[in-house]
């Protein structure tokens, strides 16, 4: 199981589409920085193949005002949270 | 390339380029490392995803302002033992290209394949 | 577990670095081990010695050599990727004629092999970009 990490926002950047498609079916997506405007509702839906391995950071999702809009279906990590997810995944693929 | 074959592909660094020569200087960057792997005695796997498929695009000249560009390093990968070349099918697509006609032999993966890759290789740079 | 770092962001200007050094130092409350941090593309802009944002703003450089001497990382920075970009420690400015410098210890101007060996040493390498 691999992770992958997108900072940038599907709203201004192509690179979602090249994270989504390098993703195997047990693969994991992490939002952060820019990246978590993916998780508001109407840009989550970019990201409808992946649901329920979706995560988003919230550090970055309050700086931008984004924690009351964060799509149920992204789970909102913090900083240990990010950790964690490395821990279990076996390496991890940054999309930039 | 088949799952199977792709599975089968295994080296030490998977390189994914995703950049266009000369526009940036992340191609060159990315290159530079998987080089530097190559030379350490890595075995160095070389995707070319998206943009990163017009790298090998023949007839590739220095920038105007005399930037010496990535094709003439380009073609020093053999050399190098950098022998697994791979492009993004979908990519090649997009851009009208033929592998035949790239300045390179090449092996085409779909986008499917490139998990596949990625969990074969112990460490997995992306440029 | 050990851990590396691949940060080729510069500071101020795009959020890697700020990413980077928040993960670090939640490697490290972890309990992992944080073996290096390379720094490459724009990210060796972190190691700028003469960098001086104001006093009410993070200071990355400054961070990046109290983590470095807190929990013993080696800050490593790519060479040619810094020449470049004009960062050069005592030594580089020296060979290359130039006056003063604008890289110092704990930054380590290295080669680009150093990041390969990182990764493949490592259980875990993170990549930062911009």
């Amino acid at each position: 199981m691999l992770l992958h990490i997108l900072n940038r926002s599907p709203a201004s950047s192509e690179v979602y589409r090249q994270a989504l498609a390098a993703m195997g079916p047990e693969d994991r997506l992490l939002l952060i920085e820019d990246g978590v405007q993916g998780a508001m509702p109407t840009l989550a839906t970019c990201f409808a193949s992946v649901r329920g391995r979706i995560h988003a950071l919230g550090d970055d999702l309050e700086a931008r005002g984004l924690s009351t809009l964060c799509a149920p279906e992204v789970e909102v990590v913090d900083m240990a949270g990010f950790v964690t997810l490395t821990e279990e995944a076996e390496r991890t693929l940054s999309w930039y | 390339m088949s799952n199977d074959s792709t599975q089968r592909l295994r080296g030490d660094l998977l390189v994914i380029l995703r950049h266009a020569p000369h526009g940036t200087s992340w191609l060159r960057e990315g290159l530079d490392a998987a080089l530097v792997a190559a030379a350490f005695g890595r075995r160095v796997t070389l995707l070319f995803m998206g943009e990163g498929v017009t790298a090998l695009l023949p007839g590739q000249a220095a920038g105007p302002l005399g930037q010496k560009g990535t094709a003439p390093t380009l073609e020093m990968l053999e050399m190098y033992d950098i022998e697994t070349l791979l492009v993004e099918a979908e990519a090649l697509g997009r851009f009208g290209l033929d592998a035949d006609s790239l300045m390179l032999p090449t092996t085409a993966v779909s986008q499917g394949d490139i998990a596949a890759l990625a969990a074969s290789h112990p460490l997995v740079l992306t440029f | 577990m050990r851990y590396g770092i691949l940060l080729m962001g510069a500071p101020y200007s795009s959020q890697a670095s700020h990413s980077a050094l928040r993960f670090a130092e939640a490697v490290v409350a972890r309990g992992h081990r944080l073996e290096g941090i390379f720094f490459y593309h724009d990210g060796v802009q972190n190691a700028a010695r003469l960098a001086a944002p104001p006093q009410d703003e993070p200071h990355l450089v400054d961070a990046w050599a109290e983590l470095a001497r807190e929990y013993d990382v080696p800050l490593q920075v790519c060479i040619a990727a810094a020449l470049r970009r004009g960062l050069l420690d005592e030594r580089e400015a020296a060979r290359h004629g130039k006056q003063g410098h604008s890289v110092e210890a704990p930054f380590e101007l290295t080669g680009l092999g150093q990041l390969v060996d990182l990764g493949l040493r490592c259980d875990r390498l993170i990549t930062f970009g911009p």
